[in-house]
């Protein structure tokens, strides 16, 4: 009997629900032919909330705890996102130092966010412990400095229709600016240990290829659209709040490889910290909140509002009736769409790069299932 | 080919750099708590558990009407002298999130947020909370929390 006659069955492997790479609950279910994927079905909804069904039944104010835990990793540009939609729908102006603020909170966020994905991708790979705890520890700064501003470390709640909770703590400004100088050498460390790395080189060049059209038509936002080369960020190209003051960059990559997608973020680190340092030297000294009203109630109407958060564009679209709570809130997730292009990518690839691929697409199980 | 001896010769330098990294921060001083012995205090916007001064309560209820998981519940008389007067302040903290609404709407300051947060217990009646017993927290499990 010939060799090319033989046929093997194909092994169905189920990766999670309960898997330390899938980033929360997911559940993958592999089919292998050997040590190839052949096909790969993703089954989400192991942390549901039913949020938008909670909103309906929360008033306007109420509801905005419960973004802290949508994407529990990057909240205050959650809490950004929300309160913007509902800014929009009520037509209300903040002032100009609440702008800045949010922009500092948002950016400082993102470096958290940015950070925790770079580590735990390079864990994935292999890389153990070390460039994660090296992550960690600068994450744990940008985490201090928001107990300091908001009182919590990670559901911050800071943000409010009208403004932000608190004005800026005395002295803060100092420690970010600290943050900025300690930060900086620190994104040069990473470039040593990870960046030309060979066996990081190895295992992420090629592989996980996302191309600029699949990436379209999948509507992948954020630092994974960025990477196949499409120059794509709602700050620059729908500017919200104070950010076309700013002068920023938008990396973008060449091939959409996992290597690629792991360099984009490590160019926003850079590129949100000089938004940080432009929004602190121009932050103007007056009151951060509007009255917004205790009882917010919009008039009937609808609004979409999207945001750029770490993961990708952020849309909240709000059905209001006129009355205190939402009639309709549906949440648009990045990690969801950036989590189905998923199948398209591990076709063909080695089952080791499966867990590396994910943890290049930083998905979030917390904003897929909602 | 020409890439091969490219990686061949380059791939040992960047291995290096990357060792030089691990080698500066190994002799870095640790930066972790050890946490049961050594704690870090706590910020002044800590937001732990609700507390109540209950005489600068004036039962406008505000504070139950914002919570967005219901964890708050007040009653309230009629006193001696025809003045209304707190008859209970229940806090189930199992469903507090923590937020701060109910701190921050709340028109004389009489709720704040302290800064307990070794909340952890065996019993889950210790969870709910009566916020007018000054010596609420005396029952508590933990040595700490007094």
């Amino acid at each position: 009997m010939k060799m090319s006659n033989m046929h093997s069955e194909q092994l169905c492997v189920n990766m999670g629900p309960q898997h330390p790479s899938t980033h929360g609950v997911l559940y993958l279910d592999l089919r292998l032919d050997g040590e190839e994927v052949v096909d790969c079905i993703t089954h989400i909804g192991y942390l549901h909330r039913s949020m938008e069904k909670i909103a309906e039944n929360r008033t306007y104010t109420q509801f905005i705890p419960f973004t802290d835990r949508l994407d529990y990793v990057a909240s205050m540009n959650n809490n950004l996102a929300y309160v913007l939609a509902v800014e929009k729908l009520l037509n209300l102006d903040v002032p100009e130092r609440a702008k800045y603020i949010r922009v500092i909170v948002a950016e400082l966020n993102r470096i958290a966010s940015h950070l925790l994905a770079i580590g735990t991708f390079a864990q994935d790979l292999g890389a153990f412990a070390t460039p994660l705890f090296y992550c960690f520890r600068e994450r744990e700064k940008v985490i201090e400095i928001f107990d300091e501003v908001c009182g919590n470390r990670l559901t911050y709640n800071y943000m409010r229709i009208g403004g932000v909770q608190f004005d800026l703590p005395e002295g803060i400004d100092r420690r970010i600016k600290d943050f900025i100088k300690y930060m900086r050498p620190k994104i040069n460390d990473y470039e040593g240990l990870l960046t030309n790395n060979p066996i990081f080189l190895e295992r992420t060049k090629n592989i996980g290829i996302l191309s600029k059209e699949t990436a379209i038509n999948y509507s992948i936002t954020g630092p994974n659209l960025r990477a196949s080369g499409v120059q794509w960020d709602l700050r620059k190209d729908e500017p919200y709040l104070v950010y076309d003051k700013f002068e920023f960059a938008i990396p973008t990559g060449k091939n959409g490889d996992m290597w690629d997608r792991y360099r984009v973020r490590m160019d926003e680190l850079s590129q949100s910290l000089k938004i940080i340092e432009q929004a602190i030297a121009g932050i103007p000294e007056a009151q951060a909140t509007v009255k917004a009203g205790r009882m917010i109630k919009p008039a009937a109407g609808e609004v979409y509002f999207r945001a750029e958060s770490p993961r990708g564009e952020l849309g909240f679209y709000i059905v209001s009736d006129g009355s205190v709570n939402p009639y309709r809130l549906k949440i648009r997730a990045p990690s969801f769409s950036n989590l189905a292009v998923l199948r398209e990518l591990v076709k063909g690839v080695k089952v080791a790069d499966v867990v590396g691929i994910l943890g290049s697409l930083d998905i979030l199980m917390g904003e897929i299932d909602r | 080919m020409k890439n091969y001896f490219k990686r061949l010769i380059f791939g040992p330098i960047d291995l290096i750099k990357g060792l030089i990294v691990t080698f500066r921060n190994l002799i870095t001083p640790a930066i972790t708590l050890q946490y049961p012995t050594q704690k870090q205090a706590m910020t002044q916007r800590y937001r732990g558990l609700i507390d109540l001064y209950p005489v600068k309560c004036i039962m406008c209820s505000q504070c139950v009407k914002i919570c967005p998981t219901n964890c708050l519940a007040l009653t309230h008389k009629e006193g001696p002298d025809k003045k209304k007067e707190l008859e209970s302040f229940k806090y189930k903290m199992e469903l507090c999130c923590f937020c701060g609404l109910c701190a921050q709407v709340c028109p004389t300051a009489a709720l704040y947020m302290n800064k307990i947060y070794e909340i952890a217990t065996s019993n889950r009646k210790e969870l709910e909370i009566n916020l007018l017993n000054p010596d609420k927290y005396a029952e508590w499990a933990h040595p700490t929390v007094r």
